[in-house]
């Protein structure tokens, strides 16, 4: 497990550094992004995982975004339906592709990270929506469909689980419960607004109140703009005792794709981060929008 | 309230309809757009405007009489759903979502016109405006109610009217509410209506709800024709049985081939199809010719046909019309 030489350098108040985007960096170097590329093209996926190596990133974070057999199956009414018209590998394509994007990652440390200690981080979302939580699964749903889920890239060899994008307590509560359960080091992730709280209008001291007595190893916030990140890390840096951090998005959604902007290129980037950096987050990183030269401006934090 | 609004005459269309010959349509459009290579963006009305115009003219050519707008699922909905909110969207969405969906409709009305005028088929072909629920088509769950549906589908009829197409589908159809709610807002923008219903796994519609209830309550609203489409040929050669029994109006269909495969993330329909060869065109040509001769007059492709389907059917047809007249 390569958690352990993370866990030492947080615990030694050091700098982590989080890789950047993976589905818009796909789209960026204009390939769609529909099917996450996993099964089509995984030499342009490794491809990426090793660019953000190069970069620097301490940690990496499967191409999985959203990849859930729910995601597959809100396509149909409902099983019959499904059975009748779907593809035949749709019972098993989720869990196959959550797979092999872990040992796709686990492929690009070996090739790229020559001996340094980088952690394989399984990204996971919510399960349905991230900006939805009106939504959510209740929470006993939820806890059955995230064991399977997290069981699936334990095996293929995930060092840790990043729950991304998380929108809601009692959803985050069910995922990190059942992390735990498994034994698997876990790191929650909340997009926010810009009144700083969650999107369910939960406040941060809520949340870092019910997740810190289980055992949580980190709390970020990603998937939102800086301005809006900014506020929120406020927020949880007055209420966090665990270490925090963070990872925004540049540019804009435009689905279902991306918009790139010249907003936030890579030292303006890292203006941003050291500013959280300076504000007690040890964990920093990108997201949709961020590309490797982002994750390689980063490496001045470590200084 | 329903304002009754005089539907204008399309000569055109009337002589397909009144006639006895058999009405060929298109096959798909987004499913062989996303074969072609085309990234599912913006339904490719931005980026491959030229790509979706000459796979128009290939339909035409192929000898199809109607050709449908690349506008299905095209609605605010898709952009909206993947938001919080409509503040969510203003904030850190790309400007100009939330005007995007009539612009695209324009598009997609002009490249078939284009496409048209292209064609030595101009003054025979017709352009249907297609209406899809507007949530995803296989969720009739979803599915808003019959005001909210109204409300919604008219300013897309408007959009699709002011750019002149000859009349509109409501295409998929999967609750009788929002079938109702587009036959009538094709009343009130004056253009004629056909309405084609999705059919489910028990071969009724796919919200389980009776097909012979669904078309008695559009005939009611005035459609001039009624189809299933969006299943297999299997289910749509019986389905076609049943609404043959049910109504006196012209009535066809249109099956998909293969199996939908959708993507592992996103919201709306993505159209992707795979094991689409295993009805290759003469195979689907042949199907879809037992319906004819069943009495469906209204024929063509749902999602994985290609134009080589549409000229197989139309093939077919002919042979199929000789037959009946030597008979």
């Amino acid at each position: 497990m390569s958690y352990s030489a993370i866990a030492s350098k947080l615990g030694a108040g050091e700098m982590v550094i989080l890789d950047g985007a993976i589905g818009t960096e796909i789209l960026r170097r204009n390939v769609t992004w529909a099917d996450h590329q996993l099964a089509t093209r995984p030499e342009f996926v490794r491809g990426i995982h090793e660019d953000y190596i190069r970069a620097g990133a301490d940690v990496i974070s499967t191409n999985s975004f959203q990849l859930c057999r729910r995601a597959l199956y809100n396509h149909f009414r409902d099983d019959k339906h499904r059975h009748q018209i779907g593809a035949a590998d749709l019972d098993e394509r989720a869990n196959q592709l959550l797979a092999a994007s872990v040992h796709l990652a686990v492929q690009a440390r070996q090739s790229a990270a020559g001996g340094r200690p980088v952690a394989v981080a399984a990204a996971i979302t919510t399960l349905e929506w991230c900006f939805r939580p009106d939504l959510a699964p209740s929470p006993k749903q939820a806890k059955g469909e995230y064991r399977e889920i997290f069981q699936v890239v334990k095996d293929a060899g995930a060092d840790l689980v990043l729950l991304e994008t998380l929108n809601s307590i009692s959803e985050a509560r069910a995922a990190l419960e059942v992390a735990k359960s498994l034994a698997l080091p876990c790191w929650t992730s909340f997009v926010c607004d810009d009144r700083g709280r969650l999107f369910t209008g939960e406040t941060m001291a809520d949340m870092v109140a019910a997740l810190e007595p289980l055992g949580v190893d980190a709390i970020l916030l990603n998937c939102a703009p800086p301005g809006d990140i900014n506020a929120g890390l406020k927020e949880l840096l007055a209420h966090a005792r665990v270490t925090t951090g963070a990872y925004p998005h540049i540019g804009r959604f435009d689905p279902p794709e991306w918009m790139f902007t010249d907003e936030y290129p890579p030292a303006r980037f890292l203006q941003v981060a050291t500013s959280w950096k300076q504000m007690g987050a040890r964990i920093l990183g990108g997201c949709c929008g961020t590309t490797p030269d982002h994750i390689a401006a980063l490496g001045d934090l470590r200084s | 309230m329903r304002r009754y609004t005089l539907i204008a005459m399309n000569p055109i269309l009337d002589a397909l309809l009144s006639g006895s010959q058999p009405v060929l349509i298109d096959g798909a459009m987004g499913t062989e757009l996303v074969r072609r290579g085309v990234r599912w963006r913006k339904h490719g009305l931005l980026t491959d405007a030229d790509k979706v115009q000459q796979l128009h003219e290939e339909y035409l050519a192929a000898g199809a009489v109607l050709i449908r707008t690349n506008t299905f699922q095209l609605n605010p909905r898709i952009y909206l759903n993947v938001f919080r909110n409509r503040q969510h969207m203003r904030h850190i969405g790309a400007p100009g979502l939330e005007d995007l969906t009539p612009k695209l409709l324009r598009t997609s009305v002009r490249v078939a016109r284009q496409a048209r005028a292209n064609s030595a088929k101009e003054k025979q072909a017709v352009i249907a405006g297609v209406l899809a629920p507007l949530e995803h088509c296989f969720r009739p769950d979803l599915a808003p109610g019959f005001e909210a549906a109204r409300g919604e589908q008219l300013e897309l009829a408007r959009v699709l009217a002011e750019e002149k197409v000859d009349l509109l589908l409501g295409e998929s159809m999967n609750t009788i509410a929002e079938a109702r709610a587009v036959a009538e807002v094709a009343g009130a923008v004056g253009l004629p209506i056909w309405i084609s219903f999705v059919i489910g796994p028990e071969g009724e519609l796919l919200s389980r709800e009776p097909l012979e209830q669904a078309i008695r309550a559009v005939e009611k609203l005035g459609a001039q024709a009624v189809l299933v489409n969006c299943a297999p040929p299997a289910e749509i050669g019986r389905a076609l049985a049943k609404v043959k029994a049910a109504t006196k109006l012209p009535f066809g269909g249109f099956a998909h081939i293969g199996r939908f495969s959708p993507p592992s993330w996103k919201f709306e329909f993505f159209p992707q199809f795979s094991e689409t060869e295993s009805w290759p065109p003469e195979r689907y040509a042949a199907e879809a010719r037992r319906w004819h001769d069943d009495g469906a007059r209204i024929l063509g492709g749902c999602c994985g046909t290609t134009p080589a389907h549409i000229a197989a059917l139309a093939q077919a047809l002919k042979t199929s019309a000789k037959g009946a007249k030597s008979a």
